[in-house]
């Protein structure tokens, strides 16, 4: 059994203080839809854990804000106010699309943006989208604040550059210019309560019938969630009307064992996410036309 | 371990107690509460058995640690009965037939309840949605889902 002793941070500044002075001995609490589980599981991450502070009462960190630039979405904001976000709604639908197949109503209501990218799952199905959108963090520490971008923050399978004196505050999310299309895929073994085999999500401008600034991002094929550049490339400029799926999923799949290699799962995944590209640019050709 | 002081409106009765770090909303509910109307099924969220409504939303009761809790307020299976007077979705449960083992009831009760009172008329996808985290062995869900379904008829009705 694991035995911490509970912490609980009214502000910020509170949470940092602790942070600073436990370290490595404090874990981070808000929705507990991951930490319950892993502590039930006792898993080895957490051997070095005394202290388990809860944050979700801190004020500021449940923002859903238009920062002119870029959408502030806070640490705390639960998957349940994405999908009920107006503004969310009318600026980044993906994310609604995203957050709505995240496991079953209860884990939505409780489960957290900065849970799910701090998880650094491989499959987490806000981080796809929020990869595809090009998203920052941003970090507090006794030492200042400081961004990256998302695709660096998380290093691994649940590894992340989060120092162990750092909190992350917000995840910012750059408007995109223009009107732009959008899709979201996520294979799994059932309708609800299930971790994505793999997701996927497309955002896409289309200029003359073209594919423009289209970003492709899977999440569960490679290590951690990532554009697939090559594809990218091979669809900037594409002309809707005129693309061979069958050498694109042919591609899609050698990118991802271009990084991969071969795995155990690579018999399954090669075929699934070429075929999941194709079923994502159709939905969106249909929807242009 | 440290104990912990917590206020916990609970149907709608408040109660101060001193929880150790580690205790459950589950636990809490039903060793020291006595509310064993919530139910422990899997114990890591996939079942929903444990469902409870807290401030307004369907939560696993499983997944939340009561020492994050102090102010909320808490609704049981049990807090759905007033006065001898069942709930419509009790009622609604009893006359399909939307109970066997009756494991899975109190779980699939709350999760109806926080949809019901956000959304009085949700159409079938969306009682779907709200009980999706809710796993029945027994009915095949059917029973469940028309259930719910016949008492947004009757709110229609009104």
């Amino acid at each position: 059994m694991i035995e911490f002793e509970a912490l609980k941070a009214n502000s910020l500044d509170e949470a940092i203080d602790i942070l600073a002075d436990k370290k490595n001995e404090v874990k981070m609490v808000a929705g507990g839809t991951d930490m319950l589980v892993q502590i039930h599981h006792e898993s080895d991450d957490l051997k070095e854990m005394k202290y388990l502070l809860d944050i979700s009462a801190i004020s500021g960190l449940d923002v859903i804000e238009d920062n002119g630039e870029y959408l502030r979405l806070g640490a705390l904001v639960t998957h349940s106010e994405i999908m009920d976000s107006v503004l969310i709604n009318e600026k980044f639908p993906i994310l609604q699309k995203a957050a709505e197949v995240i496991g079953s109503t209860q884990i939505r209501n409780r489960g957290t943006v900065g849970g799910n990218v701090n998880n650094a799952s491989p499959a987490a199905d806000l981080v796809t989208a929020l990869i595809a959108l090009d998203a920052s963090v941003v970090l507090h520490s006794s030492h200042g604040k400081r961004e990256l971008p998302l695709s660096e923050f998380i290093t691994g399978p649940y590894c992340t550059d989060r120092k162990e004196d750092e909190i992350m505050t917000e995840v910012k999310v750059p408007y995109i210019q223009d009107e732009y299309y959008d899709c979201y895929q996520k294979v799994k073994r059932r309708q609800a309560v299930a971790i994505a085999r793999i997701n996927l999500a497309v955002i896409t401008k289309v200029k003359d019938n073209k594919f423009n600034d289209i970003r492709v991002a899977f999440g569960s094929a490679t290590p951690t969630a990532t554009r697939f550049k090559e594809i990218e490339k091979e669809l900037a400029g594409a002309d809707l009307s005129a693309i061979d799926y069958e050498q694109l999923a042919e591609k899609t799949s050698e990118e991802m064992v271009g990084i991969t290699g071969e795995r155990w799962s690579t018999p399954y995944k090669r075929p699934v996410v070429g075929n999941l590209l194709k079923r994502a640019l159709q939905s969106i050709v249909k929807e242009v036309q | 371990m440290e104990e912990v002081n917590v206020t916990l409106t609970v149907n709608g009765k408040e109660h101060n107690i001193k929880v150790p770090s580690d205790e459950r909303l589950l636990d809490t509910l039903r060793d020291r509460l006595h509310l064993t109307g919530v139910k422990e099924g899997c114990s890591i969220g996939e079942c929903g058995a444990c469902t409870v409504v807290l401030d307004g939303k369907a939560v696993n009761s499983c997944m939340v640690y009561t020492f994050q809790l102090d102010g909320s307020e808490v609704l049981t299976v049990e807090g759905l009965e007033i006065d001898g007077q069942l709930d419509p979705l009790q009622e609604a449960f009893i006359d399909h037939q939307a109970v066997q083992c009756g494991f899975c009831t109190p779980g699939m009760l709350m999760s109806a309840k926080a949809l019901l009172n956000e959304k009085p008329d949700p159409d079938r996808e969306e009682i779907k949605t709200a009980i999706e985290g809710n796993l029945c062995r027994c009915t095949g869900y059917q029973q469940i889902i028309e259930a719910i379904e016949s008492v947004v008829k009757i709110d229609r009705s009104e």
